[in-house]
């Protein structure tokens, strides 16, 4: 029990030197972490209500319920390549567990989520969408993103300290994701064999249940969840797994 | 009863690829051409076995790349052993270098606390002890300030007063103790031996012959990966000693040809070394800068060394040293990056060196002059008593004295009654 006291010390430690640091000789400060998805906000905002109209209504509210959690993802995967490369003294260092770093970078990457909320619920409100209970399932939807990310860092973080070019190649993946997940267009609206890869991407699903709770006001689809939490606590088994794996050569490679 | 810390048959190899596929664009390409990258194995450690038994201090030599940071890596559970195996009665904690999850923008106190987490104590905890920590870095004035602002002896004094302050049952010590000024210095090795009170066991790699024979219990030399002699410390310095000379001999002996014949000296007295650097001339003046045959007691001296390298190198260490015919060493001093403290190397060169008064008894001395690679793996040239120093009575009435330093003692005497 003490023991697990003292992880939490330490990572909540981490996380406040992490977030702390990030903007800490900027100018704007934290400002900065909401500046960024506002930018992209006001940008697709832009696209698809004047230059290629998509056609739905409230477009600003639609689109910043799913953007602030895909930004989450997004950021936790670009950044996770470096997390062990660059904290060599860290990894290397006797009685530390790198899989900290991971879980560290992902909470504080929240932290950034987290503060954006409040203008999310501003946008939600004044588009006058409803506000509902539906929003209790808010932190549920938070925890199975968040296993899954870790998931996914710790093979991203591992294989980039073996192979350079994993962090390039899981940037063109997010790319690539970004366009297959219906983040700033509808799923609805495109038929057929896509609804397939809709369903299959556990991504896909839980961008939606943030656009149930925060746009639709409507309470997720629980069964949904549950694949999707299976497949959280799967991708986060073979992360750790490829982990425990590389752990020796990887100090030595390092 | 267990030992702390057993060792059998320890071996790591490392794989060390010539043009390691960096990228899994490289890494598929060569499988499916079937080239496959040339690997040439490098083994740190062969066949190490020892055991240390619970409250001892051991110390660890050997030259660089003789193994000691593998071994004592492998010690604290990072990385695998290729074979053979460890076993450790209790928990080890290891500073293999200092510093480590330090961030230079947060101040010393962040950084303390970062460190005790990272230790495994609550932040309960380290606050209790941060006081301490603080007072043993003597860091009170600057606590608040971002670790960015540091000097570099600053630095190291709070990340060795952190490393102290945790204590685990078993701590192994990679180089770290070469940090801080005397007195620092007093503390760290005052701390050293409450641990050792309480039982608990040290392992530390050093290249400080005192630090070895004033602290360990016994050493373990390694080299070239293997255990050559496990004793206590004057015989393991020897050891010690004879490797690097055998290694010295090695090497002249792959150049020989090579390298040319140095120009004799002097008579009397013996000259080692590979001769890759070598001492053509040692002249030494008082202070009318003439070559005398003597030197007052108290009078200061120029000594000139005129070197030449046989082929470009970037840097030398350099040792000059004043010993009695006695063999008590009066004096040395070690520049140990002749480049980094008096300038960038020419191919020949004369170092001068002013010593402004030598307070020695009146005596034959020599003084001793070698140079080596910087990090002292073996020994380009050296002069061993070849160079004698005659040291003549100053007129300061010496009474009967003896020993090496010259005190001039004033005497006088008064009646009580």
């Amino acid at each position: 029990m003490g023991r697990f006291a003292q992880r939490y010390d330490l990572i909540r430690h981490l996380v406040r030197r992490d977030f702390t640091l990030r903007y800490h000789a900027s100018a704007l400060g934290v400002l900065w972490s909401v500046l960024l998805p506002l930018t992209q906000l006001l940008i697709l905002v832009f696209l698809f209500r004047r230059v290629l109209p998509l056609g739905i209504e409230a477009y600003p509210a639609f689109l910043f319920s799913a953007l602030l959690p895909w930004a989450w993802l997004s950021t936790c995967l670009s950044s996770a390549g470096s997390l062990f490369l660059g904290n060599r003294d860290l990894v290397r260092r006797p009685g530390f567990a790198p899989p900290v770093l991971i879980v560290v970078n992902t909470l504080s990457n929240l932290l950034t989520y987290l503060v954006s909320l409040p203008i999310l619920l501003g946008v939600l409100v004044f588009y006058d969408r409803p506000l509902t209970l539906a929003l209790l399932a808010f932190p549920i939807v938070i925890a199975i993103q968040g296993v899954l990310t870790v998931g996914l860092g710790l093979m991203v973080a591992t294989l980039n300290v073996f192979y350079r070019d994993v962090q390039h190649i899981v940037s063109v993946g997010l790319t690539l994701l970004f366009y297959l997940t219906p983040v700033f267009y509808d799923a609805k609206s495109v038929g057929g064999a896509y609804a397939l890869v809709f369903r299959l991407n556990p991504i896909a699903v839980l961008i939606e249940q943030y656009r149930a709770i925060f746009f639709y006001g409507a309470a997720p689809a629980w069964s949904s969840l549950l694949a999707s939490a299976l497949a959280g606590i799967v991708v986060c088994g073979i992360g750790y797994g490829v982990y425990t794996r590389q752990r020796h050569d990887m100090i030595d490679v390092m | 009863m267990v030992a702390a810390v057993t060792v059998e048959a320890l071996s790591k190899c490392f794989r060390v690829y010539r043009d390691r596929s960096v990228t899994l664009r490289e890494s598929l390409i060569r499988r499916f051409t079937g080239r496959h990258e040339r690997a040439r194995e490098l083994w740190a450690l062969r066949d190490v076995g020892f055991t240390l038994e619970h409250g001892r201090l051991l110390g660890v030599i050997g030259h660089n790349g003789a193994g000691k940071s593998t071994l004592l890596r492998l010690l604290c559970g990072l990385g695998r052993p290729t074979s053979g195996r460890i076993r450790c009665d209790g928990h080890v904690s290891g500073l293999l270098e200092l510093g480590g999850g330090f961030h230079i923008e947060l101040s010393g106190r962040e950084n303390i606390l970062t460190a005790g987490l990272l230790n495994g104590l609550t932040e309960r905890q380290v606050k209790q002890q941060q006081d301490e920590i603080i007072a043993f870095a003597e860091l009170e004035d600057f606590i608040d300030q971002p670790v960015r602002t540091y000097s570099s002896g600053m630095y190291l004094r709070l990340a060795f007063a952190v490393a102290m302050h945790f204590d685990p049952m078993i701590l192994v010590l990679d180089e770290v103790l070469a940090v801080g000024d005397a007195r620092f210095q007093k503390k760290c090795l005052a701390r050293f031996a409450r641990f050792r009170e309480t039982g608990k066991t040290l392992i530390l790699s050093s290249h400080s012959s005192e630090q070895i024979k004033g602290l360990c219990d016994e050493v373990l030399v390694l080299e070239e990966g293997r255990v050559v002699m496990q004793g206590d410390p004057a015989t393991a310095l020897r050891c010690y000693d004879d490797l690097m000379r055998q290694r010295t001999e090695r090497r002249a002996a792959q150049l020989h040809g090579k390298a040319p014949a140095p120009a004799p000296v002097a008579s009397g007295g013996s000259r080692q070394g590979t001769h890759e650097a070598i001492i053509e001339a040692v002249r030494i003046y008082d202070a009318s800068h003439s070559a005398p045959d003597h030197v007052r007691s108290g009078d200061g001296v120029t000594i000139e060394l005129d070197y030449r390298l046989v082929r470009p190198m970037p840097d030398l260490a350099l040792s000059l040293g004043i010993y009695s015919e006695t063999q008590v060493k009066c004096f040395e001093a070690n520049i140990h990056s002749v480049s980094g403290v008096l300038g960038a190397l020419a191919l020949a060169g004369t170092i001068r060196c002013h010593l402004p008064a030598l307070p020695l008894l009146p005596e034959r001395y020599y003084v001793d002059v070698g140079v080596y690679p910087p990090d002292y793996d073996y020994v380009y040239d050296y002069h061993w008593h070849m160079h004698p120093l005659d040291i003549v009575d100053g007129g300061h009435a010496e009474h009967q004295a003896s020993g090496v330093v010259s005190l001039s003692p004033a005497w006088s005497i008064a009646a009580r009654e």
